[in-house]
């Protein structure tokens, strides 16, 4: 193997580096290394005269390999691949040692921390002479579309992408479209009509030349990798059945939620107490256009119980965001239809978080709503009224803000149920290959900075699937998800890192043990061969099957065995 | 036990004018910015929430209204607009209502026409009763003083004797509903007697100081307020004690006319004060005024008025003019009196100074209810 040269770059990060460690003294220790023939320190590596000043070098001295001590290569490693690849290497010849956050950010004895920053770069230094070069690959990315879920949520995000020139189809489990806002009477804050804006995304759905909607059918299986994923969806027409299968590049989760069972909470009587209904009941009411008691007449008292079946210890923990302001709503609705009906609204907190919810609340409170708080895993407890009373039922609850025991007159009782995630919403996770959080919810990519990808590509999750959320939020992500890959699609094809675990098939027993361990399911296994492969577009380089493979068969590219030990033993110089 | 919520309290105390404690959501701010609000007294966060819930009886055992002064400052903090200031206010007024058993107060603050209609029938009743005993016992309508008057000093003196002898009576049964509900029935409390003696100097102080109100950041509602006390204070000894060296004339005694004319002067400044502040909402004080407000100071600004225009026709020597100014001058005295100090503004005058009184009873027997509580148990330990 002929002599490599390499070039070591020490980045200060303005101070955030420099402060502690001493730049100078790590240049100096290894422009002393056999192979290095340029050690440099400056201001910002990663600026533009940083980049150009490796790329300079390279040309210059003919280097082949690069070092580069700065931030973690999270932050940065893609810009280097790109500045050394802009100089005619190959990418991956490129190693970063993170002696800020390892280093600076963490020591404060400047001597330790420039110890241990030599060390680290010593461990690239050795580790990057054992890279390889490696290809990034094509492959082309279908542009077809499945949309999961035919809510609101399913059909604005099928809407944005048809709209954008694709093809999609919206696959729906019921016979109908709109989801649950197609049960609700009228929107929070600002009272417009649930119906009106579902029929009109209905219509445009139903119209859109480049949208298929299939109603009574589920995706019944999704195999292959973004880009190229073909579906399955089973539909059942009266009493028979069809399959049908199409190909597409990307899909969008937006299968919802479904409301809590306020059964479950059984101090509040629901389904003993005739007059004690819930949130969706209430719809159905208002819907009707006559809020009344079972027995018919119209009630004096009406009170609304917040967090049913949310922000409890027993049940869920989580905030279920819209009950608030549905709440506020049915207060407003309550007094319109009935002007001299008192209004109770039992609460926990009022989060009014949204655009025009303050407002609302306090409108709510000049129409004399009467609001009393209780205590969060404390309960109100609804019974029977006695024969004296002017009312149908007494709920008893420890009012918060007086501090008194108190009991509130109800002739109605209406429960905020709150949002629970699907029974199936494990199905659908195994289905697309996602993952759930405690709570069954599908979890994002990164909560704030990437809230609609998921950690498999091209499986983008939007709306109240992903956590509780209002329409406006729920239209966000939809657009989102439609946006970004509208994004992934326009160029038709994509490229795929490098970097993932290879199966030496020579090597290969067949144990299988890979394919459960698998957290991304990039592996399959072939029954005739009685081998595993590892389908790179799908593998994400976690290198758990190479730990585990009892063979030794699997190799993760760039990280293999010679590589890590050429760094340990580089950090133990 | 659980108390039963009164959803229906609220729409009762709107025509007392609390018509914006609904939008209260209990930030605290009110009760933070008071100067008042203390342990245990806390407002006007609590009361609000009271009324809000419609705890009829919690309301009617709270001393709280009466130990704020209206100063305002609560309601320039409140995010909501909910008027706290305005709503002890009003609470002070639907207290007033329930102090009274006759329900003549409650008949007053639900409308002011019937307190008008009741405040002008009972002038004319006064005009009317007056006129037929100077006519009948043969009174000289020229003659203001001496042994033939119109209506004679001594007459007349009694007449207010018997008067105040009444107001007496009707106030002090409010003030024992008061006690009953503040203190007398709440059966966990225990005030020993001595108790009430210990407290008792703090009525005389603060009804002639007017010491609490003091307190205020705005100085100038209590300067306003003392100067009004101060001036009815010295035409009640001047009326109840002199009437008589006032009443002879034309020439002026100046022992008592300088007094008289120190507490005209006084009334009438703070009276036009009040009215030109009530009609340019000049402070938080005076930006809502409630119906009974206003007869109020029409009826003070009238008796002020008729008072020293009797006073001067007297003195220039015109008798007759100042036996019929005289009447009129009663015309708006005896309403006045009557009728605002059993049963509208006027009893605060009482309850003020007794929610003070009360309030500092009520705090050192808890505060010894508190230590006995924790002393038994330590009395308790086992002695080595």
């Amino acid at each position: 193997m002929e002599e490599q040269r390499i070039g070591v770059y020490v980045c200060q990060c303005g101070t955030n580096i420099a402060k502690v460690v001493n730049c100078e003294e790590v240049v100096r220790a290894l422009s002393e290394q056999p192979g290095v023939v340029v050690a440099k320190t400056y201001k910002y590596m990663c600026s533009n005269p940083g980049q150009e000043m490796i790329i300079a070098d390279i040309q210059e001295h003919g280097l082949d390999r690069i070092v580069v001590a700065a931030c973690s290569p999270r932050m940065h490693e893609p810009t280097f691949r790109k500045a050394i690849q802009t100089a005619g290497l190959n990418p991956y010849f490129v190693e970063m040692a993170n002696i800020r956050e390892q280093c600076s950010w963490v020591h404060d004895d400047p001597q330790v921390a420039t110890d241990k920053a030599r060390a680290l770069t010593f461990g690239a230094l050795h580790r990057v002479a054992k890279h390889e070069p490696l290809e990034r690959m094509s492959v082309e990315m279908c542009p077809d579309v499945l949309v999961i879920g035919g809510g609101v949520c399913g059909m604005t995000a099928a809407l944005e992408l048809a709209d954008g020139g694709n093809h999609v189809y919206l696959v729906e489990r019921e016979g109908t479209l709109g989801g649950n806002v197609a049960r609700v009477d009228l929107t929070a804050p600002y009272l417009d009509s649930a119906r009106d804006l579902i029929t009109a995304l209905v219509t445009r759905v139903e119209e859109h030349k480049r949208i298929d909607v299939l109603v009574h059918s589920q995706v019944s299986s999704l195999e292959g990798f973004v880009g190229n994923f073909t579906a399955t969806v089973e539909t059942i027409w009266g009493d028979g059945a069809s399959v049908s299968q199409f190909r597409v590049g990307n899909v969008v989760v937006a299968t919802g939620y479904k409301e809590f069972d306020a059964s479950r909470v059984v101090h509040y009587g629901y389904g003993k107490l005739p007059n004690v209904i819930t949130s969706f009941e209430f719809e159905k009411m208002l819907r009707a256009g006559r809020i009344q008691t079972k027995e018919g007449k119209i009630p004096q008292y009406v009170a609304i119980i917040h967090c049913v079946g949310s922000r409890s210890k027993e049940f869920h923990t989580y905030c279920s965001r819209v009950c608030c302001m549905t709440a506020l709503k049915y207060a407003h609705e309550v007094k319109s239809a009935i002007p001299n009906c008192y209004v109770s609204d039992v609460y926990i907190d009022m989060h009014a978080f949204g655009k025009g919810h303050e407002d609302f609340y306090k409108r709510g409170s000049e129409a004399k709503t009467l609001f009393l708080m209780y205590a969060k895993n404390d309960h109100p407890v609804i019974r029977k009224a006695g024969p004296g009373d002017d009312c149908e039922m007494l709920i008893e609850v420890n009012e918060k803000l007086s501090g008194e025991q108190i009991e509130i007159p109800a002739d109605l009782v209406i429960l905020m149920v709150g949002m629970e995630a699907r029974e199936d919403s494990d199905a659908v996770a195994r289905l697309v290959n996602i993952s759930r959080d405690k709570d069954g919810w599908f979890i994002e990519s990164h909560p704030k900075l990437d809230p609609v990808a998921t950690t498999t590509d091209g499986i983008y999750i939007a709306g109240v699937c992903a956590a509780p959320k209002d329409i406006p939020d729920t239209v966000a992500q939809a657009r989102a998800a439609a946006g970004r890959i509208l994004a992934k699609t326009i160029r038709g094809s994509i490229e795929i890192d490098a970097v993932f675990a290879e199966i030496d098939e020579d090597k290969c027993s067949g144990c299988r043990v890979c394919n459960a361990l698998c957290p991304y399911s990039a592996i399959t296994y072939d029954a005739s061969k009685k081998k595993s492969t590892v389908i790179s577009a799908v593998c994400k380089a976690c290198g758990a099957c190479v730990a585990a493979c009892p063979s030794g068969a699997i190799k993760a590219r760039h990280f293999t065995d010679s590589q890590i030990f050429a760094q340990i033993e580089g950090v133990l110089t | 036990m659980a108390i039963r919520v009164n959803p229906k309290l609220i729409d009762e105390l709107e025509v007392y004018g609390a018509e914006d404690v609904q939008n209260c959501y209990h930030c605290g701010n009110c009760s933070a910015v008071c100067p008042f609000s203390k342990e245990p007294y806390i407002f006007p966060r609590r009361p609000m929430r009271y009324l809000q819930m419609g705890l009829e009886d919690k309301l009617k055992g709270s001393l709280e209204p009466w130990l704020c002064y209206y100063c305002g400052q609560c309601s320039e903090e409140c995010p909501r607009g909910a008027e706290p200031g305005e709503t002890m206010m009003s609470l002070r007024r639907w207290l007033t209502s329930k102090y009274d058993f006759t329900g003549i107060s409650r008949a007053f603050y639900k409308s002011g026409k019937v307190e008008l209609f009741t405040v002008i029938g009972a002038a004319l009743l006064t005009a009317l009763g007056f006129v037929l005993w100077a006519v009948l016992r043969g009174g000289d309508i020229n003659s203001y003083d001496g042994p033939n008057a119109f209506l004679p000093a001594a007459s007349i003196h009694i007449f207010d004797w018997a008067l105040a002898g009444v107001l007496l009576a009707l106030l002090l049964t409010n003030c024992g509903r008061m006690w009953w509900f503040t203190l007398g029935r709440d059966k966990q409390l225990r005030t020993p007697f001595w108790l009430y003696l210990k407290k008792l100097y703090l009525l005389p102080l603060h009804f002639v100081t007017q010491k609490r109100f003091a307190t205020c950041e705005r100085k100038r509602p209590w300067a306003v307020h003392l100067a009004l006390v101060v001036s009815y204070l010295i035409m009640l000894v001047l009326i109840m004690f002199f009437l008589d060296l006032m009443w002879s004339g034309p020439e002026i005694d100046w022992r008592v006319h300088v007094f008289g004319y120190i507490a005209t002067v006084g009334l009438l400044g703070t009276t036009i004060f009040a009215l030109r502040a009530r009609l340019k909402k000049a402070e938080p004080l005076y930006a809502h005024s409630h119906e009974t407000d206003w007869i109020f100071l029409i009826l003070l600004i009238f008796a002020a008025f008729t008072g020293i225009l009797q006073h001067i026709l007297h003195r220039v020597g015109f008798d007759a003019a100042a036996n019929v100014t005289y009447i009129v001058h009663l015309m708006g005295v005896v309403p006045m009196l009557g009728l605002e100090v059993p049963f509208s503004k006027w009893s605060h005058l009482a309850y003020r100074p007794l929610a003070m009184y009360f309030s500092a009873i009520r705090a050192e027997a808890k505060e010894r209810a508190e230590k006995e509580a924790v002393e038994p148990t330590l009395a308790a330990q086992p002695v080595a």
